[in-house]
């Protein structure tokens, strides 16, 4: 995020909020939202499905699955059109105005109602509601990234907010929220394909040579291949090896039946992890990790903030921390300089490596201060909670760069693109179409976490969401003969999926949405691996697919074959039976 | 004096869930029925928790034929020892708010349900009964839907409030209807 949270309860007078399922998926930010709301500002909600936020905004932008960049476009050019643009700010603070002018003039109000269905009224509205605010802010999460163009989306998003002059201040920004408590840390440590700890690019020299001095090997000048890229990487040979920790790619990964094809060709796969994962169920060697409340160290969250974390419980049996495991790997394999006793090490090597953004949280402040926001690059420093503070951009030229998006959901405007510098465009790879009349858009459901590996062990948990549900719309199941609690068979090109249908009008006509919570139903069994050319980020959202009403029997059928992929033949090997003698793990 | 009860404001409600998996684990520590006793609902009118009203004539105490649910200490009660498991009270019930169910008690190790062959999908001491909010009545803390909610959408009604309420209400009503005759501004 740009800006921390409670600014938004604070500061925010205007809170738009994109392809986020908030109230769900982040409810102690929507609880931001409520109080911000509570003190009169404006809400608007741009999302297909009626989720909480939406229910409660002040104007929803009912837009279709995958059409943002023509809504932030059309937002855009009401905003330019009605002189509501800050234009001290695009003069002084920002880089490529006027191209961006010039690309939103197709998008009026009425060519985007055309496109979206987006009344024109609530489209003017919104954006005066926008333009004209003190603070405003945008909130955002995977409805906008998970796209083949989703870079283009969040680009979009920031050239709304730049044009505005919501930049730089409390209560305004970009904020992406991360779905994770230490998503952000993994990312800030360089757990990405193409860059180092504290995003410094592996492909510059001088970054490489920080590094080097301090680890005693030569690293990689180029980048790494991306998690999506993987399945394919293995058919061809170019991989033989896998090491999987924190995470369950054969559930969470689009089109995941061919990424367990993939893996089922591996020499060796490894997975790490705090239960057996219906990915370590492949694995050859298994490796148990300790959880959050068994480890000591640093989570750092959505806003930047670095957070002591302190151990609760001793991990069970075998478990050790990840960074145990990765050092005594490390020692085996005759690197020993990954000695270190406690993650203090670690991070004072972090501090040390990385000066600039992380080099006055020290351990000694983190006892006493609630968290520190990076960048804090001396121990006098009181940290960021928001960035860019008087315009002041980390660019080249310290302005930002706006830059034109384009969209067409049937195929890439490129003459547009070729009209400008730096255009980005997009296009929805599969579209609904006769055999698969409906678009498939996936997500989360309250209190279920992923893959469940977690939330699924709970008992509470599991009674206030017990199984999947396909959502429908009424009209679409009434056509179909579905009723609410009827089984249901859900399938792409992919693959097929069958679970009970929730009826309702959350989701609008010729739209269905479920979740990747449940082996027994796996949506991502049915989206598309279809990538964004800069993220690598692939379409979670966008799907063609149909749907039919099945049987209890033939739901019961199902299930079993789900059972048997997911479950491999695990109580089999449990009881002692084991056939291949492949899997020789220590659990 | 009215029954207490619990009621949310659907204004604040983010259908989050938290209400209801306090719900399962306070009654599941206490030996209770370990689910939830009120019912996050969607709807595009709004979204709030649906539980009992402790209604003052309840259908429900009405229908039982063995006397487990009882009006008494301001709510009404039932009592899953008595209870016989009839349903009689989920339908004579005007909101919705009972629901038939039935846990495994707490000394019974519950399997992790992904991992259970359907063939031993058995659990002993299963005992199938209504489940009705009982306010939490055994905790000292009050109900705990009320204590977790993030956004404070949930209160405690006891028996005065509404009363007080109303009388707000009504003085508010008089000076509406003054302003009325008057031709004046309030």
């Amino acid at each position: 995020m740009t800006n921390s949270v409670p600014e938004i309860g604070q500061y925010s007078d205007v809170i738009f909020i994109i392809g986020s399922n908030t109230a769900e998926c982040h409810p102690l930010i929507a609880r931001q939202v409520i109080k911000a709301k509570e003190r009169g500002a404006k809400l608007i909600v741009a999302d297909p499905r009626l989720t909480e936020m939406a229910n409660k905004a002040d104007i929803w932008l009912r837009v279709p699955a995958g059409y943002n960049i023509s809504l932030i476009n059309g937002l855009l050019h009401i905003i330019v059109k009605e002189n509501l643009y800050n234009s001290d700010f695009v003069q002084n603070h920002a880089e490529g105005f006027d191209e961006v002018a010039r690309a939103v003039e197709d998008y009026t109000p009425a060519y985007v109602e055309k496109l979206t269905g987006i009344p024109q009224q609530d489209l003017v509205e919104a954006a005066r509601f926008f333009g004209r605010a003190k603070n405003a802010t945008i909130l955002y999460c995977m409805g906008v990234t998970q796209f083949s163009y989703g870079t283009g989306n969040v680009v979009s998003l920031s050239n709304l907010a730049v044009v505005t002059g919501n930049m730089g201040r409390p209560g305004t920004g970009v904020n992406p929220l991360r779905g994770q408590n230490n998503v952000q840390g993994a990312c800030d440590m360089g757990c990405l394909s193409n860059v180092l700890p504290g995003y410094l690019a592996v492909t510059d020299e001088k970054n490489r040579a920080r590094f080097e001095k301090e680890w005693h090997v030569r690293l990689p000048s180029k980048p790494g291949l991306r998690i999506p890229e993987i399945g394919d990487a293995i058919l061809n040979g170019r991989v033989r090896a896998a090491y999987v920790f924190g995470e369950n790619p054969v559930m969470s990964d689009p089109d995941s039946s061919h990424l367990r094809h993939a893996f089922e060709h591996l020499d060796l796969l490894v997975v790490q992890d705090i239960f057996l994962t219906e990915t370590a169920r492949l694995a050859h060697v298994v490796l148990p990790a300790a959880c959050w409340g068994e480890k000591e160290g640093t989570f750092t969250n959505t806003e930047r903030r670095v957070q002591r974390v302190r151990k609760a419980v001793n991990p069970p049996g075998e478990a050790r921390d990840d960074w145990w495991i990765f050092s005594a790997l490390a020692q085996k394999m005759d690197y020993g300089r990954m000695n270190y006793l406690h993650p203090q090490e670690i991070w004072d090597e972090v501090r040390r490596l990385v000066p600039e953004k992380f080099g006055g949280i020290s351990y000694d402040r983190l006892e006493k201060a609630r968290g520190i926001s990076w960048p804090c690059p001396a121990e006098d420093h009181p940290g960021t909670p928001f960035l860019y503070e008087g315009g002041k951009f980390a660019t080249a030229s310290g302005k930002a760069n706006l830059r034109p998006v384009f969209f067409d959901p049937t195929r890439l405007p490129e003459e547009k693109v070729k009209q400008f510098k730096h255009a980005l465009a997009g296009k929805i790879t599969e579209l609904p179409d006769e055999e698969y009349p409906f678009t498939l858009t996936t997500g989360r459901r309250g209190y279920h976490y992923h893959t469940g590996t977690m939330t699924r062990k709970s008992w509470p948990i599991t009674q206030v969401t017990p199984q999947q549900l396909i959502e429908i719309n009424p009209r679409d199941a009434r056509k179909l003969g579905i009723e609410d609690g009827d089984f249901v068979k859900l399938s792409t090109r992919r693959g097929s999926i069958a679970a009970k249908a929730w009826v309702t009008e959350r989701v609008p006509e010729k739209t269905v949405f479920t979740s990747f919570h449940f082996w027994e139903a796996n949506v991502n069994e049915l989206t598309i691996n279809s990538t964004d050319p800069v993220a690598c980020i692939p379409e979670f959202k966008v799907a063609a697919a149909k749907v039919e009403k099945i049987t209890p029997a033939e739901f019961q059928a199902i299930l079993q074959e789900k059972k048997k992929k997911y479950l491999v033949d695990l109580e089999e090997e449990v009881a002692g039976q084991s056939k291949s003698g492949r899997r020789e793990a220590h659990v | 004096m009215f029954n207490r009860f619990v009621i949310a404001n659907p204004d604040r409600c983010l259908g989050c869930y938290t209400c209801m998996a306090a719900c399962v684990v306070n009654h599941q520590k206490q030996g209770f029925q370990a689910y939830p006793r009120l019912f996050v609902t969607y709807s595009p009118a709004g979204t709030m928790p649906v539980q009992c009203h402790h209604c003052e004539d309840a259908p429900c105490a009405l229908v039982c034929p063995v006397k487990a649910i009882e009006i008494k200490d301001q709510m009404v009660k039932l009592n899953e020892g008595l209870c016989i498991g009839c349903k009689m009270c989920a339908l004579a019930c005007p909101f919705g708010a009972i629901t038939i169910q039935g846990a495994p008690p707490p000394s019974v190790q519950a399997e992790p349900t992904s991992l259970l062959s359907s063939l031993l999908a058995w659990l002993a001491g299963h005992k199938t009964i209504g489940i009705k909010c009982d306010l939490c009545d055994f905790d000292e803390e009050g109900p705990q839907c009320v204590r977790v909610c993030p956004t404070k959408a949930l209160q405690l009604v006891e028996g005065g409030d509404v009363e007080r309420w109303s009388k707000l209400k009504r003085a508010g009503a008089v000076t509406g209807a003054v302003a009325i005759f008057k031709g004046a501004e309030g």
